[in-house]
């Protein structure tokens, strides 16, 4: 036994559950109780109308609309941003010279706030004067509505994607730095190829990073918020750029029908726990550690 | 020493959980605090100024309207900075913003949790309904019988008119607005337009100015389409139905929206639908659409007083009454406008013996003829007696026109809704010019919406 007197665990382990009990455990609990009932502003219970706001998520297309977008945008984040993540990570590890300098060239977005990169992709995108307008209108081309209706999906998909790149490619490069020389060298005096190598020997040796951060970017998807709150506020045009995070934040803070954002919640809570479990049902990610 | 290290562990981690725990409940700590001099006083007031103003070292909170983007944000911070000056021992943290949605949903929560600040300036009307039920406001009687001087300038007829619902005084109003049509007229000379004075020429000039590749009106539908639903409905309906909530026989509301209302909300889809806004303005910032405007990119924009001050362009610049609609009610100066807000003191600081006098000089300084004039600047309504500034712009002038001609001035509907209800008809004006949603469909869900909240 490590620790046979268990006092000074408990002592360092209190504060932090006493922080997550406070300020998680005690609003999440409450914020369940409050989509039971109609609220008048954000503490006031009204009246309790039990499943009420649960059905009405059956009917509400604009909910429905934010949860495809958030399920397209899972795909999107494990194909490209991991995909991407992992790609970079490989070739920058197969580099002997300006390894750190491509590190920090990749990792560098994860430092800019969400909304300074989501202004300054709202400057791109701009229909008056914007910057993608202005290299058309150079060329004699009509100016395009970047954000309409057709495009404005992927338009945000785009930065929210390239944000976090650099946050998975750095995850995985560290993987990457743990597998031995060695074996590399082995292979190598056997006749394999820097392809083969890669996918016989890097990839399945990085099976639990590329699970953790598969997980890690499921889960941050249904979360998504800053970004295309700053690029497309409300879900413009019309809703139909809604998450699961932004339609909430709309009908809590906008339309200040809290209940109802409470049970929006609620859905993303339980939503986030289901597919972290589908993930590592699937994934096995502990399989070969 | 492996028991001192023990005993070292214990008490940092004691410390952690201690320092936690305070820090939680900062709002019941007693402030005993050294003075400037040096000595040390617990809770004694002393006086210092005209209100008697503690010398003690105390913080004080307050909010605004005045914050960001508004033009006065420099004059409310410049009262902060001579507040300070005058009372060093005060602090003033101030959290002032443009009152928007979220501004307004964080006052609301602020006060429901009882984090409210101590003085605030907010609405008066029906907007601050779930902030005024918290019942944590000072009334002015209540003030005026310890501080008999208390806004005394004040004129009856603003003091009418920032009333709560409930017909009580709580905050002090320092100015009222309008809102009106804002004209490049520039632009309109260039293209031989005469002022949308009426519905006629207010279609030749968006035609006119449509084919000139000008875009007509700036807007955002997307986050500010406020003006023209407000506009427009009472342009068709007139004051006096566009004031009045539906209610059947018995005066019970009624989930059933007045034809008018109906028809000039579907003036929005119409205007749409003939390319009045901008190509983007369904997804333009508020900030980019005033932008267009001010740039000269876009001919017209329906705003409010406190717009004007941030036009570069004051001489080539006018406001107008919007026009009246094809067979609509509104009589042609009726304009929407009004008192709707005003300074407050919480009952959490006039309670608090060293925070009561700090507060009370502070709304005085907010609120004297001097600075009230300041606030004005000849844009929207005074509520003390002051004469129009010499220097008045030509939009200056045109405002001060506006205001005086108005043959009536009518608050707009979330004056009248409940915020949930209003703000359910403000979010459905991209589905209304999208043809997701009907002008009925969306008043008749928002009435209703009303009407849950008043259960």
């Amino acid at each position: 036994m490590l620790y046979r007197k268990k006092g000074p665990l408990i002592a360092f382990l209190l504060p932090g559950f006493i922080m997550l009990f406070i300020f998680l455990y005690v609003p999440f609990v409450d914020n369940i109780r409050n989509s039971f009932y109609n609220m008048k502003g954000f503490v006031e219970l009204q009246k309790f109308i039990g499943l009420s706001n649960y059905q009405e998520m059956l009917q509400d297309s604009k909910l429905h609309i934010a949860l495809i977008n958030s399920l397209k945008m899972m795909v999107l984040t494990v194909v490209f941003q991991v995909g991407i993540a992992l790609l970079l990570a490989v070739l920058v590890s197969n580099i002997k010279r300006g390894q750190q300098f491509f590190r920090t060239v990749y990792f560098f977005p994860i430092v800019i706030s969400a909304t300074a990169i989501g202004l300054l992709f709202n400057l791109f995108y701009n229909y008056s004067g914007g910057a993608l307008n202005q290299i058309l209108a150079a060329f004699g081309k009509e100016p395009v509505n970047w954000l309409s209706a057709a495009t404005a999906f992927i338009m945000i998909v785009i930065p929210t994607i390239w944000s976090y790149v650099g946050f998975y490619f750095v995850i995985i490069l560290t993987g990457l730095c743990d597998i031995s020389e060695d074996i590399y060298e082995a292979a190598a005096i056997d006749g394999c190829t820097k392809f083969q190598a890669v996918t016989r020997i890097t990839l399945p040796l990085l099976r639990g990073v590329i699970c953790t951060c598969i997980t890690l970017a499921v889960t941050g998807a249904l979360k998504v918020f800053d970004l295309p709150w700053v690029i497309a506020p409300q879900g413009a045009p019309g809703g139909i750029t809604h998450f699961m995070g932004t339609y909430m934040y709309q009908m809590a803070f906008v339309n200040l029908n809290v209940d109802y954002g409470a049970a929006i919640a609620v859905v993303i809570v339980v939503l986030g726990i289901a597919v972290s479990l589908i993930i590592n049902k699937l994934l096995k990610p502990d399989e070969n550690l | 020493m492996q028991k001192f290290k023990k005993v070292v562990a214990l008490l940092v981690a004691s410390l952690m959980v201690f320092g936690t725990l305070s820090a939680c409940g900062s709002g019941s700590t007693k402030t005993t605090e050294a003075n400037s001099d040096g000595t040390v006083a617990d809770g004694e007031t002393t006086d210092a100024g005209d209100t008697g103003v503690t010398n003690e070292k105390i913080t004080l909170t307050t909010a605004s309207m005045m914050g960001g983007t508004d033009p006065n944000t420099d004059a409310y911070q410049a009262v902060i900075d001579a507040f300070t000056e005058k009372y060093p021992n005060v602090t003033i943290e101030d959290s002032s913003q443009v009152s928007d949605q979220t501004w307004k949903a964080k006052v609301a929560a602020q006060f429901s949790v009882g984090d409210e600040p101590d003085v605030i300036q907010f609405f008066t009307d029906n907007n601050a309904s779930e902030v005024l039920a918290s019942d944590q406001f000072v009334t002015i009687e209540e003030i005026r019988e310890v501080y008999p001087e208390y806004a005394a300038d004040i004129t009856d007829s603003a003091w009418q008119a920032s009333a709560n619902p409930d017909g009580v005084n709580r905050a002090v109003p320092t100015t009222g607005y309008w809102e009106g049509l804002y004209c490049n007229k520039d632009l309109f000379d260039e293209y031989d337009l005469a002022l949308p004075t009426d519905w006629d020429s207010f279609i030749t000039a968006v035609e006119t100015f449509k084919e000139n590749g000008i875009t007509p009106v700036a807007v955002s539908l997307n986050e500010v389409p406020h003006y023209w639903i407000e506009h427009l409905m009472l342009s068709k309906a007139g004051g006096e139905e566009f004031t009045t909530v539906p209610t059947d026989a018995d005066g019970n509301l009624v989930a059933e929206a007045p034809e008018s209302w109906v028809e000039g909300l579907t003036i929005l889809k119409d205007l749409y639908d003939m390319g009045a806004f901008p190509e983007d303005s369904q997804t333009i910032s508020n900030d980019a659409a005033n932008e267009l405007f001010k740039t000269k990119q876009a001919a017209m924009q329906l705003d409010g007083s406190w717009y004007s001050g941030g036009i570069d362009d004051q001489e080539n610049t006018v406001v107008i009454a919007f026009p009246v609609v094809e067979n609509g009610n509104k009589k042609a100066n009726d304009i929407i406008g009004g008192l709707s807000s005003g300074f407050y003191i919480t009952r959490k600081a006039w309670d608090d013996p060293l925070k009561r006098a700090a507060a009370v000089e502070f709304v005085m300084m907010n609120t004297s003829t001097e600075q009230i004039e300041i606030y004005w600047g000849g844009n929207g309504m005074a509520t003390v007696e002051l004469e129009a500034p010499d220097d008045m712009t030509p939009l200056g002038v045109s405002g001060l026109e506006l205001s005086n001609n108005a043959t009536g001035t009518f608050a707009p509907t979330d004056a009248r809704l409940a915020g949930e209800a209003y703000s359910a008809i403000i979010t459905s004006a991209v589905d209304l010019v999208n043809g997701t949603k009907t002008a009925e469909e969306i008043l008749n869900q928002a009435l209703q919406i009303n009407i849950d909240s008043q259960e």
